[in-house]
């Protein structure tokens, strides 16, 4: 029996099928355990709160559950069980362990509140009092909710309308004086006609002036709403009798986790995913949204791609179409091939050294001189960070035609000019639609390969928290120069340099899935593309 | 494909025998129309596409370009020389300040004089208060306070402290010399003449040493008193030396710590004596540059940083020494000689070290100059200048200017251009013994908070991690992909094929950052968990596949063969599944068996060695992800591409498919195989984001595998936002871009020319 077993070699056929079936669990996992990562973090959980035998107590979700390790190597029946506690301006730490032989009781409070706070990260406690100024105007849990399902949407409203102040009206006066100044530095340095340089220096500075009134009004209203929404104060009362005593407006929203049935919860979770997306990040990125970072991503890739299709296209038709074949133009083809396995750092360094330092310096000495020595276009941008992608990207535009336009059978070709179409009339009318599968396959590969790439952009322009878009209201509303947000780079900088990992971990998980699923959907049409277009083709030919 | 002029004429010829003249013209400009739109889509394209080409080419070019000025060797131009002796006197000590535009010199007129190096005209004549009728017998400069001591023939010493202002006038700069005079300092209570004298001060200590004859060695020091009431008295200390001396002595050097004084010998020998305390110095030892015999000692000077000795000789010898440690921990620290530097041909006179780097000049009794490095051991430049013997020499304050007067009192000047001195392809890639350091080693630390910190470029370190992780990831990816290839090329049914081959493939398009934050964020502590698990999976996954396929065995036949080819894969996957649940659960007891509890304690207490949990094995596991897809995808395609009758025909003749794989189709697709292993390899040797997640980050070079590493690409990611343009370490980090860019582009054009060779022979089977 085991001699025929062997003989057979069907063990070894299986051991390489494990092979297969293993590297299909490493990727299936790791998709699944990000997944579960990130897809569980917007879910509005329970609230447990123990009560310890020596009398503490602590309010929290519970996140983890293991035998406590032990020196002697004895596996101990002893569990211990992580809270995440938040509240971290009053305890330290958003995670504490409890041995559970200490913990002499379980319950979920219906009045437990999970904040959502502006700063400091969660807030689990119960309210005990709301504040008008010094006094009180709702105090225990029934009325002070109440109080605040009334008071918080109002200061959440003022806040939106200072950040709606703080972005537009005053970042619109900022730009202006901001582009007074470099013009009065351009004056001071141009003008030889010193009286004529001063008057119009005076003109500038004036202009400023009213700029500056304009810009004192603004600040006013701030600090009115700032006042108006600072009057509302909210003592929350947390666990192990501390208590925490803070302006309503800085909470984001309340909601009582286990009070609230399941289609409650879905929309919560559907709420918080939506901010997600679509919000910008809060403290130092490890909460609230990613849509900067989406921003940016997108923006890139679709600058990135305006380049690299027509280019790639040009030269692949160059190289199959009307270079003369031969070992030199093959030479090149192997050459661009191997470029496709060129580390991507290796072209980060050349976009920092060609684009930003070589081209961007000499933009900056010729447009801007007044801005000198802040770099404009002289350091990393969008622009740059596109441009180097574009290069990095570029074979695989080149490769992908060029297979397609070699696929186009001979006898279109020859058909076409037979019947007295010109060399151009034939890659345009017959060519090129037949190789247009192939070139959007290149494409979204080429952008699914774009927005995964964080190296070269690490060194050409990304930063982990840029002040504005690269687009806005702004003439000339595309800012290339403009440092970006990008979801990789995010990822990196979330997880591995933030000050607070643990805390932050949930974030990377889910903006990680984003990025999987953005890339995964790219491939997956390019694929369907690529079919789809195929066989119509051969539909409508054949 | 026919001309496409032939086709225009053709085209022409039908419509002048069939048209109407109207429709002859209207067909004559639509044919011209053409003929302009296909040239000019022809030169568009051809333009385009060979600019394209270049810019991709240039990548090379400009990289390289970045990188070479470390090769380039110093440019020193000469200036006028100037004849300093008519305008000053003679000088004895001699500096200029940081713009190179003031010289100031002591002369033996007892004045320090101010010239103007720009028109040569005096600038102001200083009489040396202190004097009294003395006159000036020694000169010492130092350069790092610009202080210019003079020792008198009454047996004094009066340092004079030259400092300039410099103003912005108009946007021109204008300097104004200030020359403010201390106290004259009694050395020599005996009131001998000076004949040699050696200054230091830190924060208001002084030490001098002086010789009042070849015998006769004197140290003085002047410390403040720490008195509660804070006023600044100072206490003065006086010791005579001579009496450990064995030789005349020649020259001597103080450090600016203020601990150290060395003197040379007429014979060749250098005396050590320790100054900390300066109520009592104490002779420590002698050290002699052995092989440069009947050399007496003629200069001493310090490399920037005051740690490492520069020794020159009558012979011309230049050799560098620094205390190194006689057994790791040890007290006792000799001076060694570290470096020995291009000889002169004549005696050394002068000594001056860069302000900027660890770099230094020598001048000689012929004439000549060198500029030397120290740590890199190399002599960059000969200058020669005169043919009289040079006593004075400067290096200027930024470190781009020599100056010299020689013995007649010509003032010799060089314009110098030297940014990247400490570059060798030694200092790159061999070992080079750092100040400071027990013993020659590859050391990457490009970066410090002091001033003095000497960076240290060595590439191999780097280089090590790269191949070190390289190594490691193709361990798992190597087998893992192939086996993988084989069979889904040979053992599963077409359909499965299909759908299983792009999943794969998606783990291609996966982003590295990706695979990085999952290394490091989530395996990394589930491995440091479960380490001996993860060796048990190496034994117990192969023996559960085993296990697998021979109860498959035991289904009866006709159901097996009712089932696709690969459908074992369903019934395989829980199996594996399954076997790591038990690996890792028996971790627990395995660990607490034979590794005393803790895996990673177990290990430093028996190795001696650090678990890393950000270590190879985890960037391995994480980086052969990354690989796995690449090989596999181009394995496969060889595998596939097989001829099916060379498959058929060993089938005919009575193999197993399993024999028909291994003996057919493996040999036949070897070379495809190869290449794509080349192409997974130049991958792995390029990931950046993984290896710099997933790892440490710390240059050793250990091929440990539960240690980190750092690569060169993750180093140039997390190097180069710092490196200012320009800078050495900035083009470091090019050459390191270079050596990776070419290094996979070697790689992948072999593999690309296996892959060609291999289509070939294919098609002729």
């Amino acid at each position: 029996m085991f001699k025929g077993f062997w003989k057979s070699g069907d063990p070894f056929i299986w051991l390489t099928g494990g092979a297969l079936a293993f590297s299909l669990i490493m990727i299936l996992s790791l998709i699944a355990i990000v997944a579960m990562n990130a897809l569980g973090f917007f879910w509005p959980r329970e609230i447990t709160l123990v009560r310890l035998h020596d009398g503490g107590e602590a309010l929290g979700h519970v996140t983890a559950h293991e035998p406590i390790p032990t020196a002697t190597g004895e596996d101990s029946l002893r569990y211990r069980t992580q809270f995440q506690v938040g509240n971290r301006d009053l305890y330290g730490a958003d995670f504490r362990w409890i041995e559970d032989e200490k913990i002499a009781e379980r319950s979920q409070p219906a009045e437990a509140i999970y904040f959502e706070r502006w700063e400091w990260g969660p807030l689990f406690g119960s309210i005990k009092a709301i504040k008008d100024g010094e006094t009180v105007i709702a105090e225990g849990f029934q009325a002070g909710w109440e109080k605040f399902r009334e008071l918080h949407p109002q200061t959440q409203e003022r806040l939106d309308r200072i950040a709606d102040i703080e972005k537009k009206a005053i970042g619109a006066i900022n730009a202006q004086i901001e582009r007074l100044r470099l013009e009065m530095k351009g004056v001071a340095r141009q003008s030889a006609d010193s009286i004529q340089a001063a008057a119009r220096t005076a003109e500038l500075e004036k202009e400023v002036q009213t700029w500056q009134v304009q810009y004192e009004e603004k600040s006013k209203e701030l600090q009115t709403l700032r006042q108006e929404n600072n009057r509302y104060r909210i003592v929350v009362q947390a666990a192990g009798g501390r208590e925490k005593d803070m302006p309503l407006a800085g909470i984001v929203r309340a909601f009582l986790p286990n009070q609230m049935h399941w289609g409650q919860r879905m929309a919560l979770y559907l709420t918080r995913l939506w901010e997600f997306i679509w919000e910008d990040p809060r403290e130092s990125n490890t909460e609230g949204g990613v849509f900067p970072a989406i921003f940016g991503t997108v923006m890139m890739v679709l600058i990135m791609s305006m380049i690299v299709v027509p280019f790639g296209v040009i030269a692949a038709l160059y190289l199959r179409e009307y270079a003369k074949q031969g070992p030199l133009v093959r030479a090149v083809r192997i050459a661009i091939n191997n470029l496709a396995g060129v580390p991507s750092i290796v072209f980060g360094v050349f976009g920092l050294g060609f684009f930003v330092y070589l081209i961007g310096g000499n933009i900056d000495q010729m447009f801007y001189p007044e801005a000198l020595p802040t770099p404009t276009y002289g350091t990393g941008g969008i622009l740059w960070a596109s441009l180097t992608l574009a290069l990095l990207t570029v074979p695989v535009v080149i490769v992908a035609t060029e297979e397609s336009l070699s696929s186009i059978p001979r006898e279109w070709r020859e058909g076409s000019l037979a019947l007295g179409a010109t060399k151009w009339e034939t890659i345009r009318k017959i060519v090129l639609p037949g190789a247009l599968p192939g070139i959007l396959t290149g494409a979204i590969l080429s952008m699914a390969r774009g927005a995964g790439e964080v190296a070269p952009l690490m060194i050409t322009g990304v930063v982990k928290l840029a002040p504005t878009l690269p687009v806005d209201l702004h003439a000339p509303f595309f800012h290339l120069e403009r440092k970006f947000m990008h979801l990789g780079f995010h990822i990196y900088d979330v997880g591995f340099q933030s000050p607070n990992v643990e805390a932050a971990k949930p974030m990377v998980f889910t903006t990680t899935l984003l990025l999987i699923f953005i890339i995964i959907a790219l491939n997956l049409t390019a694929i369907a593309v690529r079919n789809r277009l195929r066989s119509r083709l051969r539909f409508g030919t054949f | 494909m026919p001309d496409t002029q032939t086709i225009e004429r053709q085209e022409t010829r039908l419509a002048k025998k069939t048209g109407s003249r109207l429709q002859l013209e209207s067909s004559k400009a639509r044919t011209r129309w053409k003929k302009i739109a296909d040239r000019a889509a022809g030169v568009v394209i051809t333009t385009g596409g060979v600019a394209i080409i270049l810019s991709v080419i240039a990548i090379l070019f400009i990289i390289v370009a970045e990188s070479l000025p470390l090769w380039k060797d110093p440019v020193a131009t000469p200036l006028p020389t100037v004849d300093l002796q008519q305008v000053t006197g003679r000088a004895l000590a001699f500096g200029v300040d940081e713009y190179q535009e003031i010289a100031y010199a002591a002369t033996s007129k007892g004045t320090v004089e101010l010239v103007s190096l720009t028109d040569l005209s005096l600038l102001q004549s200083y009489p040396i208060k202190g004097l009294q009728n003395q006159n000036i017998t020694a000169a010492f400069r130092d350069d790092l306070n610009s202080v210019i001591v003079v020792g008198t023939s009454g047996g004094a010493a009066i340092p004079l402290r030259v400092s300039f202002t410099s103003k912005f006038v108009d946007g021109k700069r204008s300097l104004t010399p200030n020359i403010s005079e201390g106290k004259p300092l009694q050395i020599d209570p005996q009131g001998r003449s000076i004949t040699q004298l050696a200054y230091a001060e830190e924060e208001g200590k002084r030490n001098i040493a002086a010789l009042v004859g070849p015998r006769t060695l004197l140290f003085y020091a002047q410390r403040e008193k720490s008195s509660l009431l804070g006023e600044g008295e100072l206490e003065e200390f006086r010791a005579d030396l001579s009496s450990t001396l064995t030789a005349d002595l020649t020259t001597l050097t103080l450090d600016r710590y203020l601990t150290v004084l060395l003197a040379g010998t007429a014979t060749g020998e250098v005396q050590h004596w320790r100054v900390e305390e300066p109520e009592n110095p104490t002779f420590v030892d002698t050290f002699a540059p052995a092989t440069y015999k009947k050399a007496g000692i003629s200069a001493l000077g310090w490399v920037l940083g005051d740690r490492s000795v520069i020794v020159g000789d009558t012979a011309g010898g230049v050799s560098v020494w620094f205390p190194v440690r006689e057994a790791p921990g040890s007290q006792i620290a000799p001076y060694q000689q570290i470096h020995v530097l291009s000889s002169h041909t004549a005696p050394v006179t002068a000594i001056a070290r860069s302000p900027r780097d660890k770099g230094f000049l020598t001048a000689d009794a012929a004439g000549t100059i060198l500029l030397h490095h120290s740590t890199s051991e190399q002599t960059l430049l000969e200058l020669p200048a005169s043919k009289a013997a040079l006593p004075l020499l400067v290096f200027a304050p930024k470190a781009n200017g020599i100056q010299s007067v020689d013995a007649q009192g010509q003032l010799f000047r060089w314009e110098l251009f030297n940014p990247h001195p400490e570059i060798s392809l030694k200092a790159l890639f061999g070992k080079v013994w750092y100040e400071g350091y027990d013993q020659p080693e590859y050391t990457w630390q490009s970066s410090s908070g002091s001033d003095e910190f000497e960076p240290k470029f060595s590439l191999t370190p780097l280089a090590y991690g790269t191949f070190k992780g390289t190594f490691y990831a193709l361990l798992l990816a190597v087998p893992l992909s192939l086996c993988a290839a084989l069979y889904t090329s040979q053992f599963l049914h077409p359909s499965l094929r299909n759908t299983l081959k792009p999943t794969v493939e998606v783990m291609a398009a996966l982003p590295s950052v990706v695979l990085g934050f999952f290394a490091g964020l989530w395996l990394a502590p589930v491995v440091e968990k479960i380490v001996p698990a993860v060796f048990l999976m190496l034994l117990i996954l192969p023996l559960a596949t085993l296990g697998a396929s021979f109860a498959w065995r035991l289904l009866p036949l006709s159901l097996r063969s009712r089932l696709k080819p690969g459908t074992e894969l369903f019934f395989l996957a829980p199996v594996l599944v399954g076997a790591v649940y038990v690996c890792v659960s028996l971790s627990g007891w395995m660990e607490a068996t034979f590794f005393a509890n803790n895996f990673p304690q177990w290990l430093y207490d028996t190795t001696g060695e650090r678990y890393d949990p950000r270590n190879s094995l985890v960037v391995g596991f994480a980086m052969g992800f990354a690989v796995v897809p690449i090989i596999y995808t181009i394995s496969e395609d060889a595998f596939s591409n097989v001829p099916q009758h060379l498959i058929s025909g060993s089938l005919a003749l009575g193999a197993t498919r399993w024999q028909t794989a291994l003996r057919v189709v493996l040999p036949t697709a070897s070379p495809g195989l190869f290449s794509a292993v080349m192409i997974g390899f130049g991958r792995a040797v390029g990931e950046t984001m993984i290896v710099l997640m997933a790892t440490g980050n710390t240059p050793v070079m250990d091929f440990s595998m539960f240690n980190g590493f750092r690569a060169l690409s993750a180093n140039i990611a997390v190097e180069i936002p710092e490196a200012p343009h320009g800078s050495t370490l900035y083009r470091v980090l090019f050459l390191a871009a270079l050596l990776l860019f070419i290094l996979t582009f070697m790689v992948n054009t072999a593999a690309e020319i296996v892959r060609q060779r291999l289509r070939e022979r294919y098609s002729k089977i």
